[in-house]
């Protein structure tokens, strides 16, 4: 069994009389992608903010590799080794793909980063190969907000490649990719999981989840009702009743 | 006409360093302060009573303006800290505002209304000397320090925290540190222009800090191009030559130079926001760098 | 007695206050544009008031020219330049630059038509007499409380009654709903304009009655709207009135301590303090980012 890099336990969280989550444990091993599956409105997306420091708990702890991380500011967890991307990608629009890239790999807030030309010569590589992997290196002049969707999808992927962590929450990455675009995508998790990166997706198709991952982990109205292989979890009657329900599946 | 030329280029150097350090944080750091007035004025009290007290030295007035004025730009990181959009100008105004009553009042420090008068004439290292060439090196300096902000690492951070602060944090970034450091700069950079200001003149009160002055500087910044380098300084120009200019028409009588002047930018800033958002240097086809 | 004395100049300040903070809640709470030029509809009421009357025409018709002017005011702002730049989806800074052009130019040109200073209309009415031991009070103090009471009392019946009233309302809330009803958002933003500016005026002209006007008065006005729609929870009407109330208040009682000059400052203080502690505001609902 690989070692286990994020571990939340318990977490909790209600926004006025509702419960978003509701005792979420989670643990994300290295190596391993792992999709967080659920009805709308299961705290998914609500979970992913509890851990990165977007929102506080009310109660549970998460922890990196046994290093608590509860009560910590989203860049300090960033830090840590956790990199994230948003539902709706939140690039940095005026800027153009190399600068979002090179952004990425940027985190002293200090107005110059240490470790001289060797350091930065580095992260320019960095910046270039995660350009590379998910096909921008030809728009890398092009800013952010005159790409098309899958290409921002896919800057939003290429900041957190160059990000180098190894830790990864990704919210609806696959969404609204056409066949050609998935198989890239999916090409890109292989080689971060190959790297022994530990991944987790939000995903709304079930067949993209087959696709993608190899652990799922279920959620129903802010619990995890259900961890486990993806052949399991998706035949099981209750689960599915519960995912297709009354609700209709809908992309939100 | 040496000496009004001399004058007319020292003011514009100063002006040219107050509208770049304004466009820094506009442009770059999605900060829109309409209080850069408070900061140039805290610069030359500080420098004028540095000259007063201790020794008219023109290097020490700087520094010691960069220093109160960057001290105290905390004032204006807190707020952006917390709020942005119409909130922080809000804010921004609100400082701006109370800054001026303390100016007026505070007398053992300002002088009150009457200002600070008779501050010697400047000196570099016991010679004395003009102020022009201290204003074309300091503003030289800025716009190197800015060029090369702008571009590096600190203009990327700066410029992606404008454009999604949450993403930024989410990379490790940590917002509060970055935007106070950038605020800290663009004030002490208007403190350095205070603190000139106030050796130029030999004489400083609280007119020359007040929100008009903002408006001006802030004027200077959107009519040149917000988030370009040159367009400041170029804006700077223009609005400083327009009194002069205007002098000239035979129709417009002298107490009112100032109206019409006044009058001349504020439509010009509301044409160029209706017509030509991106200012005068500002590239349209990029569209605008500060949305 | 002299607490009393300050209270009572407070609450006439505050009804003043209130009056134009709700105008300035009423425009952005149905269109979202942060009216940075609301302080202009105000100075020029002010200042027609003050020519009409001291021109010969009587109190009512300065006032109502004034009245118009304002109204006329916020709907060229709607129509020339608000809408031109939120057609080429312009950030807020664009339209904070050109309404704040707007303020410039208006206050200068006011500036060299009417001479810089301050200027009142004195009449009977702003004559004070000792009501109490020590307390003086002028009609006009009544007059204050009263135009602001009923004129609440009137804006809370149209939004709440009219049809053009609730659609406002739902306006702020759902743009598009309204497209579905066939109604004209483009139409109700001018109203909302309209309304808004008006609101200002009878505040302007009591102002010009009591105090008096500058030329700068705007920025002032401007000011205390957006503190009190601020410090009352951006979105909240009532919330913008009930706190344009209590800075007045705050204003006044303030000078049982400090000087003049350092009144306005109590605003700007509640203002700050409020940002920094609690964004939303008093009735504010709080959001994450």
């Amino acid at each position: 069994m690989s070692e286990i890099l994020l571990k939340s336990e318990n977490l909790a969280r209600s926004f006025g009389g509702l419960q978003a989550v509701a005792g979420v444990s989670l643990s994300l091993p290295a190596g391993q992608v792992t999709a967080l599956v659920g009805p709308n409105g299961a705290g998914k997306t609500t979970t992913f903010n509890l851990i990165t420091g977007n929102l506080r708990a009310d109660s549970g702890t998460a922890s990196i590799r046994g290093k608590p991380i509860m009560g910590l500011k989203p860049w300090q967890v960033a830090r840590l080794g956790v990199a994230r991307s948003f539902q709706d990608l939140r690039l940095f629009t005026h800027m153009t793909v190399r600068e979002n890239v090179l952004a990425a790999t940027e985190t002293a807030s200090w107005f110059w980063q240490p470790g001289g030309t060797r350091a930065r010569a580095r992260r320019q590589e960095r910046a270039e190969a995660a350009m590379e992997a998910t096909g921008l290196t030809a728009l890398a002049d092009a800013r952010a907000v005159d790409l098309a969707y899958a290409e921002r999808k896919f800057l939003s992927m290429a900041r957190i490649l160059a990000a180098e962590a190894d830790i990864w929450l990704l919210d609806e990455p696959a969404s609204g990719l056409d066949l050609a675009s998935r198989i890239r995508f999916g090409q890109l998790l292989r080689d971060a999981q190959a790297r022994g990166v530990a991944i987790c997706l939000i995903e709304h198709n079930l067949d993209v989840v087959v696709e993608l991952s190899n652990r799922i982990a279920f959620l129903d109205q802010g619990k995890v009702l259900a961890e486990g292989d993806p052949e399991t979890i998706l035949r099981d009657p209750a689960l599915a009743a519960i995912y297709f329900g009354d609700r209709p599946q809908e992309a939100a | 006409m040496i000496a009004y030329l001399m004058n007319l280029a020292t003011i514009v150097a100063i002006f040219g360093i107050l509208a770049a350090t304004l466009n820094f944080i506009i442009g770059f750091a999605g900060i829109f302060s309409v209080a850069h007035a408070v900061f140039f004025g805290l610069g030359a009290y500080a420098g004028a009573q540095v000259a007063l007290l201790l020794v008219p030295d023109a290097l020490l007035a700087c520094l010691v303006g960069a220093a109160i004025a960057g001290g105290l730009s905390l004032c204006l990181a807190l707020p952006a800290l917390r709020v942005r959009g119409e909130y922080f100008v809000a804010a921004s105004l609100g400082l701006q505002m109370m800054a001026a009553t303390l100016f007026a009042e505070v007398k053992p420090l300002t002088g009150g209304i009457g200002g600070l008068v008779g501050i010697p004439r400047p000196t570099l290292l016991g010679v004395q000397i003009g102020v022009l060439p201290v204003a074309v090196a300091a503003l030289a300096l800025i716009l190197f320090l800015t060029a090369r902000l702008q571009r590096g690492a600190f203009g990327r951070t700066l410029q992606s925290i404008r454009d999604a602060e949450s993403a930024a944090e989410a990379l490790g970034k940590n917002v509060a540190a970055a935007k106070t450091l950038a605020v800290a700069f663009a004030c002490a950079g208007a403190g350095i222009a205070g603190a000139l200001f106030a050796l130029h003149l030999s004489f400083v009160n609280v007119e020359s800090f007040t929100m008009d002055q903002s408006v001006l500087v802030m004027a200077m910044v959107i009519i040149g191009g917000t988030g370009t380098l040159w367009g400041p300084i170029i804006g700077a120009v223009i609005l400083l030559s327009l009194p002069a200019g205007l002098a000239f028409l035979p129709f417009i009588p002298a107490t009112e130079v100032g109206a019409v002047q006044q009058i001349i930018y504020g439509l010009a800033m509301t044409l160029l926001m209706i017509f030509r958002p991106a200012g005068l240097v500002g590239d349209l086809s990029k569209g605008r760098s500060t949305a | 007695m002299l607490l009393l004395q300050l209270l009572l100049q407070g609450l006439q300040t505050g009804a003043l206050y209130a009056l134009t903070a709700a105008g300035f809640a009423l425009i952005f709470g149905a269109t979202r544009i942060f009216h940075f030029a609301h302080g202009t509809a105000f100075t020029l009421a002010g200042y027609v008031f003050l020519f009409g009357f001291t021109g010969g025409l009587p109190w009512w018709a300065a006032a109502l020219c004034g009245i118009a002017v304002a109204t006329l005011f916020g709907i060229a702002m709607e129509r020339l330049v608000y809408r031109p730049i939120q057609r080429h989806e312009g950030s807020f800074f664009t339209v904070f630059v050109a309404a704040f052009g707007v303020a410039v130019v208006v206050q200068n040109l006011i500036g060299m038509l009417a001479g810089r200073g301050f200027a009142s209309v004195d009449t009977e009415l702003s004559r004070a007499s000792e009501v109490l031991p020590e307390v003086f009070l002028a009609p006009v103090f009544w007059i204050a409380i009263g135009v602001a009471v009923a004129l609440f009392a009137a804006l809370s019946a149209f939004l709440t009654r009219h049809p053009a009233g609730v659609a406002l309302r739902a306006l702020a809330q759902n743009p598009d709903l309204i497209r579905t009803y066939g109604l004209s958002s483009n139409r109700l933003s001018v109203l909302a304009f309209a309304l808004g500016s008006a609101l200002a005026a009878p505040a302007a002209i009591l102002t010009a009655m009591t105090s008096g006007l500058n030329e700068a008065i705007g920025h002032h006005a401007m000011l205390i709207s957006i503190a009190a729609t601020i410090v009352g929870g951006v979105g909240s009407l009532r919330g913008a009135a009930l706190a344009g109330l209590m800075l007045g208040v705050a204003e006044s009682l303030a000078l049982a301590v400090v000087d003049t000059q350092w009144a306005e400052g109590v605003s700007f203080f509640v203002l700050f303090a409020f940002i920094i502690f609690r964004p939303s505001g008093i009735f504010g609902v709080v959001q994450t980012r």
